[in-house]
Order: structure tokens, then sequence, then C-alpha cells
């Protein structure tokens, strides 16, 4: 068993350039005081609407009316939610969750410190390459990122092997399986919440406070704990918030790395849909977990405010940023290079084993393979039900472009043009789909869909996906509008250009970045989406990762490693082309 | 030139303007511009000035009042049809294209043949010396260059006016005094009506035709920089525009307003119409003279005087005449 979902929030491409050096779209502030026209007005409304319309048909209705289930058929009945509160089965679940996102949440801060230190103050080459470090797990399909985990942790896996090899232990360590297996699944796909915002407020840290409060006489621990660790804790805080609010909504890292202890609320929300059939009860624990979700969701906008929630910088920054000094590190800073590396290891290692795995000759896995050949690969192509499944899944995430990318845009273009104490709220609610955990929509929409023929359809599932993707690209459109000038518009309407010739001519290739940028995030949203696929796809409409899920839950196969290996491939490609689009733009 | 142009007269009548604050951005303009004159609008920041162009240009729909260029009305018409020519005050170059197809936009949107859009870009970037500019992308050009780019794309489309938004406020000093002096000998070349927005009055004063002084979205006087210095309505215009005394007027009865180059004090005053006690503050060189500061009766006053002024000499506290020619007293209305 295998694999962490797609986190409702990724790290939006803003925060991406922003770490690799190359200016964030973020941090221009948007025009402010630009009265808007009637027409523009009119207009904004338009653009927001095709979007408004898909999220109260595809996320809306489904949500609302499955959480209605959990209060009973006919009137008011919170007899589930008794039931819940009651049962000691129940209420030890929603601890374990409550536990294993905590304790998931410690680890990625703990763990955040010595990489984002790492980060800060290496050259810029190596700095590169510990941003991709980070990202990648997160880029990459967390079918893939289990299966690749439990090649390496489970009982005659690689890390066991090398255990044994050095004589550390005689018998295998249970690491997969059990609450280590969790904890580790989940805190590597999650921990870039934590990296990019520390390491931006480590940044932002000026380097003279540091060096003033060393010059008054404090030793390098106490810079640490009475400068550093201060001023970057709320950095710290807010993405420890989004880890425990992505936490508490999983489903497939426990279900394939975790055992029957470490069942979270979402696998029981999916049994008693699945297996049970017990809707009310399972609209009940969705209606709890969405609440938990919305709750933390509130507090963190209050506190840090949306923005912060895609952009992940901290502070501008005033004098000197801070930096290793030519007088090189204390004993506690090389400790720390140290662990940091080691972390950096821990991120990269699952990613970095499956290609060699995929190359190996033999039916049993192996690292590393006695023998190299391209078998596993030539299998995946030529058994149908692999081939099948790609294609399928490749028609599924170009629909979902499309579809994502027509709306998102519309909405972010719109956005701007409505009057401004309506904007806020819009683009909460615009963003609520990122937030909301995918199994409650998942569960929705099937409920949704089945009377109408919509679930083992790619249709179906392309319209899950485009809910799920079309916030992305409406998050990175919106910022690549904040760096569009709006007298650029003006310019072109008063040298006789018509609104549509200006959007064509100017505003598209401006933004254009953003947008693409914003395609991507779509196409990986919906190429790497177990949840969905799970419920609205059947034996002959299931997707790639749909197919590995079923591998990986039996069995691991070689030809799983190979499509684990294609996906990574498509996914490092993707992350280049977004990296290129937003480097051009700089 | 291909570029000369007759600019067209803009008449405004009765604009009003209010974005739902305690006091509307523009609170009834009038305001009558001849065809191929350059007028400035001048004003502090909030004064109106910028709401009263972009009005004109259409980014902006009056709550009432009336907009003429010739004869039109253009109130109806829509800002893509209203061929005026707008520099924007950071210039607003599209970042991806180049000069020449900057400059090609407005002409491409007028559906013009292709070779007639290369002839007349040429000639625009001619006419504020960017020749061979053309393939270069806005990012590589200096601020100055990229303002004439700015200027040649708003000129090219033969605006009926010409609009410009504080065009020369994100350059520095020396090179705002070089562009001033090639933005006048452009506009006595190409005869443009020209509308321009400045809190600056020096230049103003300097480009000017005529000058529409603004304040909380009125106009406080129009008229040309001479009648504004010389002539000004009232207290405000006069000490907005260049430096004025303020002193009581002879007949008891209000303020009259002194510029310090008619200001004379010590032995010269002696020879003035009216004549008063004043005390010297300081003398401070200035290089083509001396710049007295006095005090007549608990009022500042200032005075410009030449190099070899005795009063310069004085030390400070002694005390000094002030004087001046009646013919020099602005009268300043309240």
């Amino acid at each position: 068993m295998a694999i962490p979902e797609p986190p409702p929030a990724r790290p939006s491409p803003a925060a991406v350039p922003a770490v690799a050096g190359v200016p964030a779209f973020a941090g221009i502030p948007a025009v402010a005081g630009m009265p808007v026209r009637p027409a523009r007005r009119l207009g904004g409304w338009l653009g927001l609407l095709p979007m408004a319309v898909l999220l109260t048909a595809a996320f809306a209705v489904p949500v609302v009316s499955l959480l209605r289930l959990g209060f009973g058929d006919g009137g008011l009945s919170f007899e589930h939610f008794r039931r819940i509160a009651e049962v000691p089965l129940y209420r030890s679940i929603l601890a374990t969750t409550l536990t294993i996102s905590a304790l998931t949440t410690l680890l990625c801060v703990v763990l955040s410190y010595p990489v984002a230190y790492l980060m800060a103050t290496v050259g810029p080459r190596l700095r590169a390459v510990l941003v991709v470090v980070v990202l990648l797990p997160f880029w990459t399909s967390s079918l893939v990122r289990t299966t690749a985990w439990i090649v390496i942790l489970q009982g005659n896996g690689i890390l066991n092997k090398l255990l044994m090899g050095v004589g550390l232990t005689s018998e295998p360590v249970a690491f997969v399986y059990n609450l280590s297996g969790v904890l580790i699944g989940m805190t590597h796909v999650l921990m870039p919440f934590v990296v990019l915002p520390l390491y931006a407020a480590l940044r932002a840290l000026d380097l003279s406070t540091v060096q003033a409060a060393e010059g008054l006489g404090a030793g390098p621990a106490t810079v640490f704990v009475r400068v550093v660790l201060p001023l970057t804790a709320p950095g710290a805080v807010a993405g420890a918030t989004i880890v425990f609010m992505n936490a508490i909504g999983f489903y497939i890292t426990p279900a394939l790395m975790g055992g029957p202890a470490q069942t979270m609320i979402s696998q029981v929300i999916a049994d008693n849909v699945n297996r049970e059939l017990n809707w009310g009860f399972a609209a009940a624990l969705s209606t709890m977990l969405l609440g938990a979700t919305l709750v933390i969701f509130m507090l963190f906008q209050r506190a840090f405010g949306l923005e912060r929630l895609f952009s992940g910088a901290g502070t501008a920054r005033s004098g000197e940023p801070f930096r290793l000094t030519s007088r090189g590190r204390s004993a506690g800073g090389v400790l720390t290079v140290v662990f940091g590396l080691l972390v950096a290891v821990f991120l990269i290692a699952p990613i970095l084993v499956v290609f060699p795995m995929s190359l190996g000759s033999s039916p049993f896995l192996s690292f590393p393979p006695y023998d190299y050949s391209l078998r596993w690969y030539v299998n995946f192509f030529e058994t149908s039900k692999w081939f099948n499944a790609l294609i399928r899944s490749l028609q599924v995430a170009g629909l979902t472009v499309a579809g994502a990318v027509v709306l998102g845009t519309a909405a972010a273009i719109g956005l701007g043009r409505i009057p401004a104490r309506w904007r806020t709220a819009i683009e909460t609610l615009f963003v609520l789909p990122m937030i909301v955990p995918v199994i409650i929509l998942a569960v929705g929409l099937y409920y949704l869909f089945a009377p109408t023929g919509l679930v083992g359809t790619i249709w179906g599932l392309a319209i899950g996906h485009t809910v799920l993707a079309a916030p992305y690209v409406f998050v990175t459109v919106r910022a690549s509008l904040k760096s569009f000038d709006p007298s650029l518009e003006l310019a072109a309407l008063g040298l006789g250009a018509s609104w549509a010739t200006m959007a064509r001519r100017i505003l598209v290739p401006t933004i254009l970045p953003g947008i693409l940028a914003g395609a991507v995030f779509a196409f990986i949203t919906s190429f790497d989406d177990v949840v969905l696929a799970l419920f609205l796809t059947n034996i002959r409409t299931r997707t790639l990762p749909k197919l590995m899920y079923e591998g990986v839950a039996h069995e691991i196969d070689p030809t799983i490693i190979a499509a684990a290996g294609l996906i990574i491939l498509v996914t490092i490609l993707l992350m280049l082309v977004n990296l290129l689009v937003t480097r051009r733009r700089a | 030139m291909s570029l000369t142009q007759t600019g067209k007269p803009v008449a405004l009548r009765g604009l009003v303007k209010s974005y739902g604050g305690a006091a509307p951005a523009l609170a009834g303009i009038d305001l009558d511009i001849e065809a191929g004159s350059f007028c400035t609008l001048l004003g502090a920041s909030g004064s109106g000035k910028t709401t009263l162009l972009k009005t004109i240009a259409g980014f902006e729909t009056p709550d009432r009042g009336e907009i003429r260029i010739g004869s039109r009305d253009i109130a109806p018409v829509p800002v893509a049809r209203r061929n005026i020519g707008m520099v924007f005050q950071n210039y607003a170059l599209f970042p991806h294209l180049t000069v020449a197809r900057n400059v090609a936009f407005g002409l491409e949107m007028r559906k013009l043949k292709r070779a007639e859009i290369a002839r007349r870009v040429e000639a625009a970037l001619a006419l504020v010396s960017l020749d061979g500019f053309g393939g270069r992308s806005p990012r590589e050009l200096s601020g100055g260059q990229q303002q004439r780019v700015a200027l040649a794309r708003a000129l090219v489309i033969e605006p009926d006016i010409l609009l410009m938004d504080e065009p020369l406020g994100a350059l520095d000093k020396n090179l705002r005094q070089a562009i001033q002096v090639q933005l006048r000998d452009l506009h006595r070349r190409i005869g443009a009506t020209i509308v321009y927005v400045t809190h600056d009055q020096e230049e103003a004063l300097f480009l000017s035709d005529r000058i529409a002084l603004m304040d909380k979205g009125l106009i406080v006087q129009v008229g040309t920089p001479q009648e504004l210095y010389f002539r000004p309505a009232n207290r405000f215009v006069a000490t907005f525009l260049g430096e004025c005394n303020l002193l009581p007027a002879p007949s008891g009865r209000g303020e009259i307003g002194l510029r310090p180059e008619k200001t004379l004090v010590g032995g010269k005053a002696a020879a003035a119409d009216i004549r008063l006690d004043g005390t010297l503050v300081s003398a401070v060189f200035t290089g083509t003279g001396y710049r007295i500061a006095a005090t007549v009766s608990g009022r500042p006053v200032t005075a410009l005087v030449a190099n070899d002024d005795p009063a310069a000499m004085l030390a400070p506290g002694s005390a000094l005449p002030i004087g001046y020619m009646i013919g020099h007293a602005m009268a300043l209305g309240d």
C-alpha cells in the first residue's frame, strides 16, 4: 500500500521563483484608488460568472448535499454525530487523526529549520538545487512517492538491507504499515509548506540584527533562540498551520503506508461510502472534517491573510539579508548543515531510487538492479491496460487544463474589475476547492453524479479535476496580473484598440507566464489525482494513478515502478517548463 | 515632416466628477483650449488635475458636463474612437513589444497598410531622435528614451489632442530640463494641441502657452504664464506660482503681493513709492546676488539684490528700510 495525495494547496509558482532568486509576482501592490468604470465592472462580473457557475454546480452543490445527509433523511437529527461522540472506536479515530497531524506538523517544522538555514547560507547554485529538492516531492504524484517509500522502507526493502548489511540490526525493522510509515510519508510531502516560508523569513532577517546580538555578547545558540527564532516564528507558524490543515484530510498516505491503528478520518469516510454504504454517517464525519479545516483556514486568513497562502513570502527586508559571513560557521552551524543535508537526502531519495529500479530486468525489485534493461517500460507500453490508462489520464488532463485555464483566467481578470469591497470575499470562495479535503469533494461528486451517468466517464472526472485545478490558474493569473500595469490597458484603448483587441494583444501576452504556470499546475493536479479517480472512474475508465493504486495496494510489480519513472519524467519536464516560463519573464 | 498636424480646440463646460467622497474631484470645470496651443493643468496633488486629464481622455466618465473637441461632443464616444494621444506618467510602454511595434500599435488599430505603418513609425521615431531604435525592447532603453518612445507612440496617430500626465516626473533634473527644451521645440514644429499635467510650476512656466491653475477640483485662474505671474487672481495663485511677499495694502484693506525681485531694500527703498520699516534676518549669497530675508512688522519678506548691494553687508538684526513701487504691487482680490 502506499501514497500521499496531492495536497490541497501546493506552494504557488509565485513562491517558486521568489525562492529561486527570480522576482516573484507577489509584493507588487494592486492598483489602489483606481476607480472602476461601469462597463468595466459589468465585464468583471461576466468574467467571474463561468467559474462561479462551475464551483456552484460541481463544488458547492455536491459538498452541501453530501453534508445534509449527515443530519438525517427527514427532519434535523444529530444521530450520526451522537454515534461519533459515543462509540470509542470513532473517538479514537478522531484522536488518531489529530495526533498524526500534530506529529507531522511538528516534524515538518523541526526538519525545515536546518534545510531553510542551509538554503539561506549557501551559494546561488546549490540553493537552486535545494529548491528543486524541496519542490520535486511536492510536484510528484502521490502514488509515485508512496510507492517509492514502500520499496525503501518495507521489510525486505532498501533501508533494511542497508541496516542489516552494516550490522546495525539483525532483524528487519518495521518502518512501514505503522505510525512511522504514515509520518514519513506525510512529512515528506508537506514539508515544503514550512521550508519555503521559513526560507523567506530567514532571508528577510536583517543580517545586522544578528551581528548586533553577537556584538552585545550573544553566542550562536543565544542568537538563534533570542533573535532568529522569534523573527522567523511567524513564517514557521504560517507554514505549520497549512501543514496541519492539509494533514487532517489526508487519505492515500495513511491508507497505504499506515496500519489499522493509523486509520484517519478520511479513510473512515471512504469506508462508510464504499463498504458500509452508510452515507449519513460518512456525511457526518465529512461535516466534522470540513468544519475543522475551515476553522483552521479562517484562523490562518485572520492571522496571515490570504495572500500568504500563495506567496509564502515574509516581510520585506530592509538591510542586508541573512547569509553566511566570511567568518564561517560555528560548530552548531556545521551540525545544522549536516542535518540539513540529511533532510535534503530524505526529500529526494524516494524519487531518485525509482529510476534505477525501473531499469532492472528481473521481475523482482532490487536496488541497485543486477543488470539494466528497458524491459518494464516496454511492458508498460505494450500492455493495453497500462497504455489505455495513460491515454485516459492524458485525455482527462487535457480537458482539465482547457477548462481550468479558461475559467481561471477569466475569473482572475474579472476580479480586478469589480468593486474592491467584493474582492476578498470572492477570492476566498474561489480558492476554497484548494482547502477542502479532496475526499469530501470526491464523495460529494460521486453522490451527485451517480444518478446522472457521469460516474465512469472521463467527463465526470474532468469536471471534478477542473474544480480542483481552476483555483490554481485563478491564483497564478491573479498574481501575474498584479504586475500588469493598468495604464497599459488605457494606453492601448487610447490608441484605438477595442477591449477584445487589447486583451488579445496586450493583456494576455503580458500575463502569459501566469497562465502557463496555472496550466502546468492544472495538468499536474489532474494527472496525479487518485482520490477523485477512485470514486469517479470504473474498470473501463480508470486513469493511470488509479491503476497504480490498485497495483500498489496488492503488490508492487516492476511495471508500476516503470510507470512511476515515466510520471517523474513528465513532472520534471513540466517543472522545467514552469521554471523557464518564470525565468523568461524576469 | 509628415507629422505636422493641426490640433483641434478643446472646450470643457461644467465638468463635475465625484468619487463619492466629501469633496468632488472635479467641482465644475470650464476651460477653453485653443487649437495648437500648449495648455498646462498645474496644481498640487489632489487638486483634480489628473482626474481632469483622464476625463478628457475618456478613462473617466464625468457625472455632468460637456467635453468638445473641435466641433464634436466626445462624451458618448468610446475611448478607442476619440483619437486622443496620451503619454502616461510611467510611459506605459508594452513590455512585450519592440519600440517599433509599440509605436505601430495605434496605426495597426486604424488598419493602415503595412508600408504606410512602417513609413510613419520611422518618421515618428526620427521626430523624437530615436532613429534606429525600432528593434529594441523598451526595457533596454533609458528613462528619457522610453519617454520619447511614449511620445512617438502618442503622436504617430496624429491625434486631435495630445494629453501628457506628468511625463517628466520620473526623470532626473538635468534630463528633465533637456527634454523640456525638446518638447517645446517639438510643439512649435508640429502644432498639436497639448494638454499637459504637472505639479512643477517652473516646468509649467517654461512650457506653456496657457496655464490653468487648479485647486480642490476647480480652476482658480487660467491665463498665460505672464498673466498668472504678474496678475495673480488671488493669494493662492500668487504664492503657488513663484515666491511672493504678502504685505498689508497701503489702503489698509486686504493684502498686496510683491515679488522678491521687485522688493527694494536699503538705499533703493528710499526712492520707492511705499516705504516700510524692516529688520534684516539674514543675507544669503546665491551666486548671482544675495537673497535678503527680513521682517516687516512680524511678516517675513524676501528680496533679491545684486552682489554689490550694501544691504547684504549689514549685520543681522540691523534696521533695514523696505519699499516698493506702487505699479509692482499685485492686488490679491480677497
